[in-house]
């Protein structure tokens, strides 16, 4: 099976004043398609930077990032950022959601960049109630963030990453924000979307219970890969 | 379908979110295109007011000093009204009617009117002039005004106006308009201006209308050194009509652009600061640098529209304001609405540009971090 997201060597040294920070250090992760990753470590371990990285948003010190077939460190911003559209879906741990749409707007714009700014949405729509369904979201979509629950407004920033259908999703500390209760809700969405819908899912978290749900968890430390499940 | 609509509903609901950005911005375009069109329309209308009205003397020819104009909005009476004789003697010419002029502050206390004085037997004669109301004026306390002022200030026989600062009485309207709007005795207007003798200008009506050139190269010749000046040549465009007018109307325009680009530029740097997550969210989704742009343009475009709607209707309501409670003129004219429009936008979108610019080169990873 070839890998969707493949990581060589991936390193990153910051420089904070005259010293050096090694956020990554010769990092290698093989993800298949389908699998749900879930990566452990403290704070400062570089899990955020490789999750940026793996998304696009930042460009390694040395090392190469495929994302199903395409070489990121080999690319331009503008070449980056046409992959992130077409094959990346981000959830983030404080929902970044747009404040002034609605639920259904929020989507429709994602739809929006991922059509390349077309008139045409690229969803059918099956797919769309399927996901909203999956998410429990088809009477929300006409809400704005501030009138739903964190654990609503992160099924919508779920809804926002997986609508247009990507390689991989990736998630960044998605339960965060939320309570015990409207984190096993989301926890367990991810795992419905992960299984139901063969979504190939990353997410980082401190936190065991919610690495549990991953069907890999691997643990990261000092800008490496300590322990891996697989 | 998800693009118009959904560009619409983010950049109308940015636009309602921040209520206050969004009345700044507006009124900073709303006045440029307010200042484009109403000084435009001042100037033309006064100008055109003016020009119509010396065209309205009947006279080919005025002579004046050297120094003066006979538009310029000047006081002074420095021509000996004994001109007027040499002048009658010079081949071609059939009449003269020496005029002077006082330049006063509006009745309203806004802009400036004229007043003129003359000998009315030899103006009427060469003008056509007519009292359609009332009698001519008999002492230098009473003056003659024409319908349009009659109308504008609710003017009739017997009602008084304030020249020179003195409540003088309105003895007549007269009809059709030439020159200044009020009008009275030469003799009357020399008194009050302690000017024996004097007067601005001298009206010449020749016996040949086609041949109002070579008079006009006779006069020059016997009387050198004089401003010899044909009325047909007055309306010759308003930019060479009072020098220093092109000028200030393309100061005008510079300063309207400049007004509107900086409001616009300034209101949109504020908002990219205030939505810098929101941008990095953007980038996050994969949206592209043209993307981004795109967005902050459009909403910079729906300012720029909505600002340079509300600029036309105010300007529009002032113009009608000012002509109704002042002696100002207007005139507008679309080409100048068309100029103010394209301000408007140009001056939205250069305004918007360097912030939007700005926010799509934003690091994704530090906007999504911004609180």
């Amino acid at each position: 099976m070839s890998e969707i997201l493949l990581t060589e060597n991936l390193s990153m040294t910051y420089k904070i004043g005259k010293v050096d920070v090694h956020a990554l250090r010769g990092v290698n992760l093989a993800v298949n398609p389908g699998e749900f990753v879930s990566i452990m470590g403290p704070s400062g371990c570089g899990k955020s930077t490789m999750l940026h990285i793996l998304g696009g948003l930042l460009s390694p010190t040395a090392g190469r990032v495929i994302i199903d077939g395409e070489d990121l460190t080999r690319m331009s911003d503008a070449a980056r950022t046409d992959v992130r559209r077409r094959k990346i879906g981000f959830v983030f741990q404080r929902f970044n959601l747009f404040p002034t749409l609605t639920a259904e707007g929020n989507l429709r714009l994602a739809e929006h960049i991922h059509s390349g700014g077309s008139r045409r949405s690229t969803i059918d729509n099956k797919t769309r109630h399927d996901i909203l369904k999956l998410l429990r979201l088809e009477n929300k979509m006409g809400h704005r963030p501030l009138e739903m629950s964190g654990g609503e407004q992160q099924r919508v920033a779920i809804a926002r990453a997986v609508i247009n259908r990507p390689a991989i999703i990736l998630a960044d500390e998605p339960t965060g924000n939320l309570d015990s209760e409207n984190s096993d809700l989301v926890l367990n969405m991810l795992r419905e979307l992960n299984r139901e819908m063969n979504q190939t899912i990353v997410m980082i978290t401190h936190n065991p219970e919610a690495a549990a749900v991953g069907t890999r968890i691997i643990e990261m430390r000092d800008g490496t890969i300590v322990r891996d499940s697989k | 379908m998800v693009g118009p609509e959904l560009m619409d509903s983010l950049i109308l609901s940015n636009l309602r979110q921040r209520p206050t950005r969004t009345l700044i911005s507006v009124s900073g375009v709303a006045l440029g295109v307010i200042l484009v069109i109403l000084n435009t329309g001042l100037v033309r209308g006064m100008l055109n007011d003016r020009v119509r009205r010396e065209q309205g003397l009947g006279a080919e020819i005025q002579f004046t000093r050297k120094g003066s104009s006979v538009l310029s909005p000047s006081s002074i009476m420095s021509l000996d009204v004994r001109y007027g004789e040499r002048l009658r003697q010079v081949e071609g010419v059939a009449m003269v009617s020496p005029v002077g002029r006082y330049v006063q502050t509006g009745q309203s206390g806004l802009g400036f009117e004229q007043v003129d004085g003359i000998d009315f037997p030899s103006y009427s004669a060469i003008s056509g002039l007519k009292i359609v109301a009332g009698r001519v004026f008999e002492n230098e306390r009473e003056v003659i005004i024409d319908e349009i002022k009659a109308r504008q200030s609710k003017l009739k026989p017997g009602s008084s106006i304030q020249v020179f600062g003195k409540a003088l009485t309105v003895v007549g309207i007269y009809g059709p308009e030439s020159g200044a709007r009020i009008k009275m005795d030469l003799i009357g207007l020399q008194n009050y201006l302690v000017a024996e003798n004097k007067c601005t200008f001298i009206m010449i009506k020749v016996t040949a209308p086609s041949r109002q050139e070579e008079v006009q190269q006779r006069i020059n010749t016997e009387l050198p050194g004089n401003i010899v000046l044909l009325t047909r040549d007055i309306s010759t465009g308003f930019g060479r009509a009072i020098p220093g007018i092109d000028g200030f109307v393309k100061a005008v325009l510079v300063l309207s652009t400049i007004v509107s680009l900086l409001v616009i530029l300034l209101a949109m740097y504020t908002t990219i600061t205030e939505r810098t997550r929101e941008i990095g969210i953007l980038k996050s989704l994969g949206a592209s640098k043209g993307y981004i742009i795109g967005v902050i343009e459009k909403e910079a475009f729906a300012i720029s529209l909505i600002g340079i709607g509300i600029g036309i209707i105010v300007a529009f309501t002032a113009g009608w304001l000012i002509e109704h409670f002042t002696s100002l003129q207007l005139e507008f004219h679309w080409t100048w609405v068309l100029t103010a429009i394209v301000i408007g936008l140009v001056a939205g979108a250069v305004g918007a540009l360097y912030p939007a610019v700005r926010a799509a080169n934003q690091d994704a990873v530090k906007a999504i971090s911004y609180d």
